[in-house]
C-alpha cells in the first residue's frame, strides 16, 4: 500500500495538472473514475463529507454558463427579451459548462483522495531538514481551517442568540469576531509549542515512514503521467466549435491510466495478504 | 532542596494598570501536591505560567524577582528549554494540540528533546498505560471529547519524563464525569510516580484530601499555608468544611472519610417526602405551583439523523420558579433548551412560551465580539447597563469568565421572561457562582421562569426550587430539589451523602 506522503504529493500534482489541462470529455470521465477507485481503495472507513459541494461546482458553471451565455448554435428553446436570461438557450453553452465543472469536480475529489491519505504530520516529517520549520507552519495553518470553520458557525449562532441578521450581508460583521478568535487561538498554540519545547534543539523523528516499493512506483508513474499530459499537445475541446469530441490520443490516455497506480497497488498489496492468509 | 522557588515575584501585563502578581515568594518540595486556589482573574493562570517561563518570556510586560524551575532560572532560559524539565497542561483542551492524531501528539515532546526512536517508542508504550489511554491511542484529536483531550494532553506532558506537572485548571472546560476522569489521572500520577503537581482547580472537595500545601491568590498577592489553615480561613473550601467549622469538628476534615467520624453525633436528619407525595402534587413534568405557567411544552420530539434525543417530553414551566435541569451528557438537556427556544423546530409535538425566551449557550465567549463592553450594552435599558457601570470601556475579551458570564447573559436575555442557561457554571469560581446565584433568584423574584441545565449540584441545591433528571430524552424525575437530589447516588451533595435525610447544604444542618 502506498503510505509515503510525498508520494501522494506526486500523484496528487499529476492528477491536478492532467484536470486541468484534459478538456476532452472522455479524458475528464476516465480520470474522474480513476481518481474515485483510488478514494474508495483508500478511505479507511472515512465517509464522503464534502460531496455535496463537489457536486454544487460542477453544476453551478452549466447553470450559468446555459444562462448567461447566448453563444452557440443548438439552441434549446428561446426566453422571451427578459433582461440577463432572455433569449435563446443552447446546448453549446450548457456542455461548455459541464466541462468546466467536470474540471472542478475532479479538483475538489483529488484534494479529497489527499485529505484521506495524507496527515500532515507525516508531510511535515517528510520535508527535509531545511523546510522544517516552515512545513509545520502550514501544517498549523491546516490544523486550523476546520477549526476557523467551527468558529465561524459559533459566531453566527451567537448573533442569531442575540437577534442579529445571520444572512451574507452580516458578513462583514462576522469577519472581526472570526480574526478575534482566530488570533487568540494562534496564541495559545504559540505558547503550547513553546510549553512543550519546540525548537530548542535538533528534532528527531517517531516512526519515520521508509519509502516502499509502491510509493516508488506511485510516484514514478505520477512523474510518467506528468511528463505525457504535458509534453503532448493538450486535447483542447470547445464545444462552441464543435459539440463532438474527438477521439482522444494513445499518449494521453496512457498517461491517465498511469494515474490509477495506487488503486492497482492496494489491491496488489490485498491480493498478496489474501494469499498469505490462504 | 526546593524543585522550584519564587522570590519576590512580581508581573504587570504590558499596559495594565495594576500588576497581576505581587511579591510572589513560595517553595515546591520534591514530591509536593499544590492546590492553587483564586478568584477568577486573580492572576493563577499568570502565576503557573511563571513557572515555565511563559510569562514573562511569551507575554511582556514588566517581570521582577526571581523563579528557578529544576535548577534554571527562567529570566535566562526560555519556556522551549524549560519544557523538558516542566510539564504543562493548559485550561482550554482544545489548544494545546499541535498535531492531527494520538500517538503523534504524544510523542511531539520527546521529538522537540531529539530522544531516539526506540525510547520514544517505549515511552509512548509507557504514558499510554499510565493514563490509561490505550483504546484512544489511533484516534484523531479532533475525534476526542473534552475529557480524553486533557487526558492526552496529561500523558504527552508526562512523556518528556518531566520533574513536575503545572497543571491551568485542566477540568474547567468539562463536565462533571470528564472531569473526574482526568483528576483520577492526577491523583494516580501523583500516588503512583510522587509526581510533583501544581494544580489549578475549582473542584476543592475533590483533591483537598490529596494536598500539602494550598497556595491562595487575591488580587496578586499569594499565601502559602497548610491545607486545614488554608481551607478553615476561607475561600473555595469542601460543603464538609464549612459544616466542620460550623460545629467545631477538630482538626478539620478534609474529605466525606474523616468526616463520617464526627457526623456520627449529628442529630437525624428529618425524613424528607418522597416525591410521589401527595403534599407536592406530584406529576412528572407538571410541577403544580401558585403561579401561572409561561411555557408549555407536549409530547415533544426531537432526532439527530434518527438518533432521538429528546423523545415524547411533556413539561411546563411557571413563572418565578428556578429548575435545574441534571443528567449525563448526551441526555437531551442542550437539546430541549433549545426546543424551548425556537432554535430547534420540534419534530413532533409542540414548545409553546408565552413571554420572550432568551438562551444562553455554554461558551458565553462567543456571544461577545464587541470593542468594548459599552458597545456590547448598545440598545439595552438603562438598568441592565447599570450594573456594569464600572467596566464599560474595558474590552469584554478580557473579562474574567465570571464576569463575562454575567455580560452574556445581560446582552442576551436582559428583557426575556424566560430564561434558559445552559452549564452557566461551568469554569466560574464560587464566589461567581454565588453570585449568579443570587442573580438568578432575583429575576426569579421579578417573576421570570428559568431553567438551568447544569451538573453542579451543589449550586443547584443552593438555587433551584425545581429539579429534573433526564436521562434518553426523558424526564426520569421532578420535584423540590430537597426530595430529588437527597434520593440519589449521583446527583447527592456532599452534605447529602454525609448525613442522608432531607439536609443538602452545610448551612441547613442544626448543631
Amino acid at each position: 500500500m502506498t503510505r509515503h506522503p510525498l508520494a501522494w504529493c506526486g500523484w496528487a500534482t499529476a492528477a491536478l495538472a492532467t484536470a486541468f489541462i484534459e478538456r476532452n470529455p472522455f479524458l475528464q470521465v476516465l480520470l474522474l473514475l480513476i481518481v474515485i477507485n483510488v478514494f474508495i481503495a483508500f478511505r479507511r472507513g472515512h465517509r464522503v463529507h464534502n460531496w455535496k459541494i463537489g457536486l454544487a461546482l460542477a453544476v453551478v458553471p452549466i447553470i450559468f454558463s446555459v444562462a448567461l451565455s447566448r453563444f452557440g448554435t443548438h439552441v434549446l428553446f428561446t426566453l422571451p427579451a427578459i433582461p440577463i436570461i432572455g433569449g435563446a438557450w443552447t446546448l453549446d453553452a450548457a456542455v461548455f459548462g459541464a466541462s468546466t465543472g467536470a474540471a472542478l469536480l475532479l479538483t475538489v475529489a483529488i484534494f479529497a483522495v489527499v485529505q484521506t491519505t495524507v496527515r500532515s504530520a507525516d508531510l511535515v516529517a517528510a520535508l527535509p531538514r531545511p523546510f522544517y520549520r516552515a512545513g509545520t507552519t502550514v501544517a498549523l495553518a491546516l490544523a486550523f481551517a476546520p477549526k476557523t470553520v467551527a468558529s465561524l458557525q459559533s459566531i453566527r449562532e451567537a448573533r442569531q442568540l442575540r437577534g442579529q441578521r445571520a444572512g451574507w450581508r452580516s458578513a462583514p460583521q462576522l469577519l472581526l469576531p472570526l480574526l478575534l478568535t482566530t488570533l487568540e487561538r494562534a496564541l495559545q498554540y504559540g505558547e503550547s509549542l513553546d510549553a512543550r519545547g519546540f525548537g530548542s534543539r535538533r528534532r528527531s523523528r517517531y516512526r519515520p515512514l521508509p519509502w516502499t516499493i509502491a510509493d516508488l512506483a506511485v510516484i514514478g508513474t505520477a512523474v510518467m503521467a506528468l511528463a505525457g499530459i504535458v509534453l503532448t499537445p493538450a486535447q483542447t475541446y470547445n464545444p462552441y466549435l464543435g459539440l463532438t469530441p474527438s477521439a482522444p490520443t494513445v499518449n494521453s490516455l496512457l498517461a491517465i491510466l498511469l494515474l490509477a497506480t495506487p488503486a492497482i497497488s492496494a489491491s496488489l498489496s490485498r491480493m498478496d495478504h489474501a494469499t498469505h492468509h490462504a | 532542596m526546593p524543585l522550584i522557588t519564587l522570590e519576590g515575584v512580581s508581573y504587570r501585563y504590558p499596559e495594565a494598570e495594576r500588576p497581576a502578581l505581587v511579591e510572589v515568594s513560595a517553595a515546591v518540595e520534591p514530591g509536593q501536591v499544590i492546590l492553587l486556589r483564586g478568584a477568577s482573574g486573580s492572576g493563577k493562570s499568570t502565576l503557573l505560567r511563571c513557572l515555565n517561563g511563559l510569562v514573562p518570556h511569551s507575554t511582556g510586560g514588566e517581570f521582577r524577582g526571581r523563579v528557578m524551575a529544576c535548577g534554571l532560572d527562567t529570566r535566562t532560559h526560555a519556556p522551549r528549554e524549560l519544557g523538558a524539565h516542566i510539564g504543562f497542561v493548559f485550561q482550554h483542551p482544545d489548544a494545546q494540540f499541535v498535531l492531527e492524531d494520538v500517538e503523534a501528539e504524544l510523542a511531539f515532546g520527546m521529538e522537540n528533546l531529539g530522544l531516539s526512536g526506540p525510547l520514544m517508542r517505549k515511552r509512548v508504550e509507557e504514558v499510554i498505560d499510565q493514563v490509561g489511554i490505550n483504546h484512544l491511542r489511533r484516534r484523531g484529536i479532533d475525534t476526542l471529547s473534552g475529557g480524553e483531550r486533557q487526558r492526552v494532553a496529561i500523558a504527552a506532558a508526562l512523556a518528556v519524563h518531566p520533574q513536575a506537572l503545572v497543571l491551568d485548571e485542566p477540568t474547567s472546560q468539562l463536565d462533571p464525569q470528564a472531569a473526574e476522569d482526568v483528576l483520577q489521572v492526577v491523583m494516580r500520577l501523583v500516588a503512583e510516580l510522587g509526581m510533583t503537581t501544581v494544580i489549578a482547580e475549582h473542584r476543592v472537595e475533590r483533591i483537598a484530601p490529596f494536598v500539602d500545601r494550598i497556595w491562595t491568590l487575591e488580587a496578586g498577592v499569594l499565601k502559602d499555608q497548610s491545607p486545614r489553615t488554608a481551607l478553615a480561613e476561607g475561600g473555595a473550601r469542601p460543603p464538609v468544611v464549612d459544616l466542620a467549622l460550623r460545629a467545631g469538628w477538630t482538626p478539620i476534615p478534609l474529605g466525606l472519610r474523616d468526616a463520617r467520624v464526627h457526623a456520627q453525633g449529628l442529630p437525624k436528619p428529618p425524613p424528607y417526602p418522597p416525591p410521589q407525595a401527595a403534599e407536592w402534587n406530584f406529576h412528572i413534568g407538571d410541577f403544580r405551583g401558585a403561579t401561572p405557567a409561561v411555557c408549555r411544552v407536549e409530547n415533544l420530539e426531537y432526532r439527530y439523523n434518527g438518533v432521538p434525543a429528546v423523545r415524547a417530553l411533556s413539561l411546563s414551566l411557571r413563572r418565578g420558579q428556578v429548575t435545574a435541569l441534571m443528567g449525563r451528557n448526551g441526555s437531551g438537556k442542550t437539546t430541549l433548551l433549545k426546543l424551548i427556544a425556537g432554535l430547534l423546530t420540534p419534530q413532533r409535538g409542540t414548545a409553546r412560551a408565552d413571554v420572550r425566551a432568551a438562551y444562553v449557550p455554554q461558551d458565553a465567549d462567543a456571544l461577545l465580539f464587541a470593542a468594548t463592553v459599552e458597545d456590547e450594552l448598545r440598545g439595552q435599558t438603562p438598568e441592565v447597563a447599570a450594573p456594569f457601570r464600572a467596566w464599560l470601556r474595558r474590552y469584554p475579551r478580557d473579562l474574567s469568565s465570571g464576569e463575562r458570564q454575567q455580560l452574556a447573559i445581560a446582552v442576551v436575555a436582559a428583557e426575556a421572561q424566560l430564561l434558559l442557561l445552559d452549564e452557566p457554571t461551568r469554569g466560574l469560581d464560587p464566589l461567581v457562582k454565588k453570585a449568579l446565584s443570587a442573580f438568578l433568584r432575583a429575576r426569579a423574584a421579578d417573576g421570570a421562569a428559568i431553567v438551568i441545565a447544569t451538573h453542579d449540584v451543589e449550586w443547584a441545591a443552593r438555587t433551584a426550587d425545581r429539579v429534573l433528571l433526564m436521562a434518553e430524552g426523558e424526564i426520569y424525575a421532578d420535584g423540590p430539589p430537597g426530595s430529588v437530589l437527597s434520593d440519589s447516588l449521583v446527583f447527592a451533595t456532599q452534605i447529602s451523602k454525609l448525613v442522608g435525610g432531607g439536609w443538602l447544604l452545610p448551612d441547613e444542618v442544626p448543631v
